[in-house]
């Protein structure tokens, strides 16, 4: 997949600070399971998500590896899926080559059927072994990835279920057309719609663990900025990537130093408490608010090459991790400034 | 598993639901538990922990139904076959998750597929059914279950076996098991029969002590951080319940339960009116499990105190509605309301016909009742003061419900679409693949059935081409697939000055909202048409976005006269384009309207001119017409309404009948 279409860089976009953060501190932090972006036509929603491949780091799988299981934590399971997918025998694991590769950006088209998503029965093995045999399905490419749904709003409503499903155990488990096999199934859901063609299933919003709302650059001199910088690439896309590879490669290494930098990332006690009750304050549904806005403001810390997290990031994360989870009265629209929120929240409590 | 799971000691609060879920593991004839609760709750996290807290029993060797060893006269058709051999094992109880792509064949079981190409033997290949025997079967969001896989699962809950009667084989085997199921109550409720099945029910709801979220927050941090580690430390107390569990089970046939208390429970639960003798039976198990789990010899008060609402939470049903706050002035009124609809005043004497047709096509619906709803949260009636005709004015939205399912009937014609509410046979390769049917019309075939089918003829059929199975026509089978699609919703809504009359139009605002909240959840597209002063206007094209159609329903200003007629044809207009875009679709056209229509199109009587209009528009059977009756009723009634859902051939209601009923209501129809 080396000679594919030439990628818009990352760091040439302009503007739209909030969804760039949001897809980075993903990037950082995969448990933040994913982000969700919000906006109209034209604002780089979906440039954005494939530019993410960019800068992707590097993770370790076996090579040929159907399931991208990681040859660190998960060998067991690779034993287990080969041998019952494939009647494959893996003897140990010094026998099995071990490859370093990009984090994946797969990408789940509208359109997708459910067998191809969770994965089926492989025809053609069956027809000439007469021997059943899984074909991994979506889910399968897209442990420890990306899966990038562009107009997930418009998803057939099963094809969600199944996601939902997934997404919720982190396992993947087929039983259907006479294949019963399951597979680990962890991914960094990124979805991109547009709010006028109908919201999201509240129970599929909750799973994106950040989102964003963009809009189109009020600013004349950026409004221009994205009109000379596309020019260029569309003229020349290998000059212009290679224009911005510096920038490029800086943003990955920060990337990469936050990642390593991460788990050292600590909070006090009090801050956590902040978080609760902003929390409380805004209203949001169960904990999963509390545990990912924690998340992001540590995330957040490690970008900034900090070991402690403050005030300001849960203030930031409050922003990225909270508008979709605010408890709307019916059809109310998302939120787009949880702080203003919390404000309305709190003078109403105290009168 | 493949993952470390999350520890049960280490969920933060949620006591019921850990009570329930022990309770069930002590004693498997309480039957289960629905956990219901908003998102992000621990509701999967707790029930995968509980895998790892289950006893042991003991299963005949290599059964793959896991007979129990001990009751010989239950027992698989393996199982008899090779009772001799006699071998038993123990292993831990299983749980085992129903994922929501499940089909037809891996739940039951069927033709093992290997085999029968190789040697030409028909043999079982045991489905979920098999594995789940004595065991828990675990359904996350056990609400969007496809309906077909449901009926399934109730049918060997019910009797206790499966029997495979598919693909040449007859076989059955002993499928007993727990369910347990998790579902968000706000992605539509779940099957009364469905429900009944299980034993208990929480409802949980997310803590709101602040200590108690940062705890939680803390733990989570720390064991995404070292998983290995997290488990250590909650590895002795995770002990302590496992052993808890294992002595309240040698001690279950010990708890005695007294005569009086077995009274007391019977009194519980005819107090909450509950259907039939289930909850009786599941409280008494529930409350010797709990007295056993306390090492008490017999049961308690307390004891049934603590588990009776985890037993009535979904059973539970008032005797009588109670009346809100501000139903009250209504009151009298629904006496006159419901002698209105049975009988037409005198003065409408013409419109008594069809006044009762209407009244039996309003029965009708409340016959159809299949999904509980939640009672409707009253909360705010905005009082509106009355003002002239001649003023404009805009209301508020009135108190929203729950509303009762519309849905248009099954049928099968294949279309295409997403959504959730009317259930379609679908063309495309779209949809849950439910089942598989001989013959090849639509070349969506399932690859799976036909090589069952084909399997066993395999060793008699000659080879060619190197492969290892050859196919001829017969052996073909298709796909069936169907899923719920979204109908097309157009909302005709009067919005003349007699509907600004106290307070009428912010109940049907009120009520317009209701049905857009159930549009929502069942994803259809929307369009609204209104009326008012001299013409009929389309507010909203047909559009996905229910959002925008709620907006634009706040905003709509009311006054002037009524010019229902126009209204009527601006409708069917709008559903004809509909209809010629989409020729299998069956748009609901819901026509919210006191029916008191004032202005003619042509020099007819308005009001005749309307049935007229009316008359014509039923007969185009594709469009199903609903008419939602706003006036108030009082001494005297027009029933004007009435008259024009008579000539749309439509069903009639009332604003406060298109409220869900509950529960036991729709148990009650199902008997």
């Amino acid at each position: 997949m080396k000679n594919n279409k030439p990628i818009y860089p990352f760091a040439a976009i302009v503007g739209q600070e909030k969804m760039k953060l949001g897809l980075i501190l993903n990037t950082i932090n995969p448990t933040l399971s994913g982000v969700l972006i919000r906006g109209e036509k034209g604002t780089a929603k979906s440039t954005a998500v494939r530019a993410l491949a960019d800068i992707l780091p590097d993770i370790t799988v076996f090579e040929n590896d159907p399931f991208q299981l990681s040859p660190s934590d998960e060998f067991d399971v690779y034993r287990e899926c080969m041998h019952t997918a494939y009647g494959k025998e893996i003897p140990a694991r010094d026998q099995v080559k071990t490859v370093k590769r990009r984090v994946r950006v797969i990408e789940l088209p509208v359109g997708a059927t459910e067998d191809r998503v969770v994965g089926t029965m492989d025809m053609e093995h069956a027809l000439k072994e007469g021997e059943k045999r899984v074909e991994p399905g979506l889910l399968a490419a897209a442990h420890r990835g990306i899966l990038y749904v562009d107009e997930v709003n418009l998803l057939d409503d099963h094809v969600v279920d199944v996601l939902l499903d997934s997404a919720a155990m982190g396992v993947n488990t087929i039983e259907r057309e006479g294949i019963s096999f399951s597979h680990p199934a962890r991914f960094t859901l990124v979805g991109t719609m547009n709010p006028e063609e109908g919201e999201l299933r509240p129970q599929l919003l909750d799973r994106f663990g950040l989102c964003v709302t963009i809009e189109g650059i009020q600013s004349a001199d950026e409004r221009v900025a994205i009109m000379e910088r596309r020019v260029a690439f569309d003229q020349d896309p290998e000059g212009f990537t290679r224009q911005w590879a510096v920038e490029s490669q800086t943003m990955a290494e920060r990337i990469l130093q936050a990642k390593a930098l991460l788990s050292r990332v600590e909070a006090e006690k009090a801050l956590l408490y902040e978080i609760a009750q902003y929390c409380l304050d805004v209203g949001v549904d169960g904990h999963r608010g509390d545990i990912i806005m924690l998340k992001t403001a540590k995330t957040l810390a490690a970008y900034e090459g900090r070991s402690q997290v403050t005030s300001e990031d849960i203030q930031t994360a409050a922003e990225l991790a909270l508008p979709h989870r605010i408890r709307r009265q019916p059809m109310m629209e998302i939120a787009d400034n949880v702080k203003a929120v919390r404000e309305r929240c709190t003078e109403a409590g105290t009168q | 598993m493949f993952e470390d799971i999350y520890p049960f000691s280490a969920i933060v609060g949620q006591d019921e639901l850990k009570l329930a879920l022990l309770l069930n593991a002590v004693n498997p004839n309480i039957g289960g538990v629905l956990i219901r609760g908003e998102k992000g709750t621990a509701k999967s996290t707790a029930v995968r922990a509980l895998a790892a807290l289950l006893p042991e029993i003991r299963v005949v060797a290599g059964c793959p139904y896991s007979c129990d060893p001990e009751n010989g006269g239950w027992m698989c058709d393996w199982c008899r076959e090779n009772a001799s051999k006699g071998r038993t094992v123990l292993r831990r109880v299983r749980v085992v998750a129903l994922p929501l792509n499940a089909t037809e064949d891996r739940v039951v079981g069927g033709i093992d597929f290997t085999l029968a190409i190789k040697q030409g033997r028909r043999t079982v290949q045991p489905g979920l059914l098999a594995e789940v025997n004595r065991g828990i079967l675990y359904i996350d969001e056990v609400n969007l279950l496809d309906d077909h896989i449901v009926d399934i699962i109730l049918d060997s809950a019910a009797s206790g076996e499966n029997r495979i009667e598919r693909e040449g084989i007859s076989f059955r085997h002993p499928a007993s098991f727990i369910l347990v199921g998790t579902m968000n109550p706000e992605e539509g409720p779940l099957r009364p029969q469905l429900l009944d099945r299980f034993g208990l029910c929480v409802d949980i709801k997310a803590e709101t002590d602040l200590g108690k979220r940062v705890e939680l927050m803390e733990r989570r941090e720390a064991y995404d951080l070292d998983p290995q580690g997290f488990l250590k430390r909650f590895k002795n107390e995770n002990a302590r319940t496992a052993e808890g569990i294992l002595s309240a089970m040698d001690h279950l046939n010990a708890v005695r339960l007294p005569k009086h208390m077995r009274t007391f429970i019977s009194e519980l639960c005819t107090e909450n009116n509950v259907a039939g003798h289930r909850a009786d039976l599941i409280m008494e198990q529930a409350a010797r499990t709990y007295a056993s789990l306390r090492h008490g010899q017999e049961v308690l008060t307390d004891d049934i105190a603590k588990v009776a609402h985890l037993v009535l939470a979904h059973r539970r049903r008032d005797a009588m509605p109670q009346p809100e706050p501000d139903q009250q002035e209504e009151k009298p009124h629904e006496g006159a309301d419901q002698n209105g609809q049975k009988q037409p005043p005198d003065m409408e004497k013409p419109g008594k016909e069809q006044g009762d047709q209407a009244n039996t096509g309003a029965d009708e619906p409340s016959r159809r009742l299949e999904e509980q709803f939640r009672d409707g949260e009253e909360s705010n009636s905005a009082e509106v003061p009355e003002k002239k005709d001649s003023v404009e004015q805009i209301f508020e939205i009135g108190a929203t419900f729950a509303v009762k399912e519309i849905a248009t009937p099954r049928d099968r014609i294949y279309r295409r679409g997403s959504g959730r509410r009317s259930r379609t046979r679908v063309s495309l390769k779209q949809g849950r693949y439910i089942k598989s049917i001989p013959g090849n019309r639509t070349g969506d075939i399932a690859l799976d059935a036909t090589l069952r089918a084909a399997a066993p003829y395999q060793t008699r059929r000659k080879r060619k081409n190197g492969l290892a199975v050859v196919l001829r026509k017969e052996d073909i089978r298709e796909k069936v697939r169907e899923k719920r699609i979204g109908n097309f919703l157009l909302f005709l809504v009067d919005a003349s000055g007699s509907m600004g009359a106290r307070g009428r139009m912010a109940a049907s605002k009120g009520a317009i909202m209701s049905l857009l909240l159930d549009a929502y959840q069942k994803r259809d597209r929307v369009a609204m048409v209104s009326f008012r002063k001299n013409e009929a206007m389309t507010n909203l094209p047909p559009t996905a976005s229910v959002e925008l159609a709620g907006k634009l329903l706040a905003e709509m200003p009311v006054g002037g006269r009524t010019p229902l007629s126009a209204g009527l044809e601006a409708t069917y207009k709008e559903a004809q384009n509909h209809l010629l875009r989409d020729p299998a679709a069956r748009p609901i056209v819901i026509i919210i309207t006191d029916g008191k229509t004032n202005v003619a199109m042509g020099d007819q009587n308005p009001v005749e001119e309307a049935l007229g209009i009316a008359a014509r528009m039923a007969s185009d059977q594709r469009v199903m017409y609903i008419v939602v009756d706003t006036e108030e009723p009082g001494i005297v009634n027009f029933g004007l309404a009435a008259r024009l859902a008579g000539a749309l051939k439509a069903r009639y209601s009332k604003i406060e009948e298109l409220k869900a009923g509950q529960l036991v209501d729709i148990i009650k129809e199902n008997r």
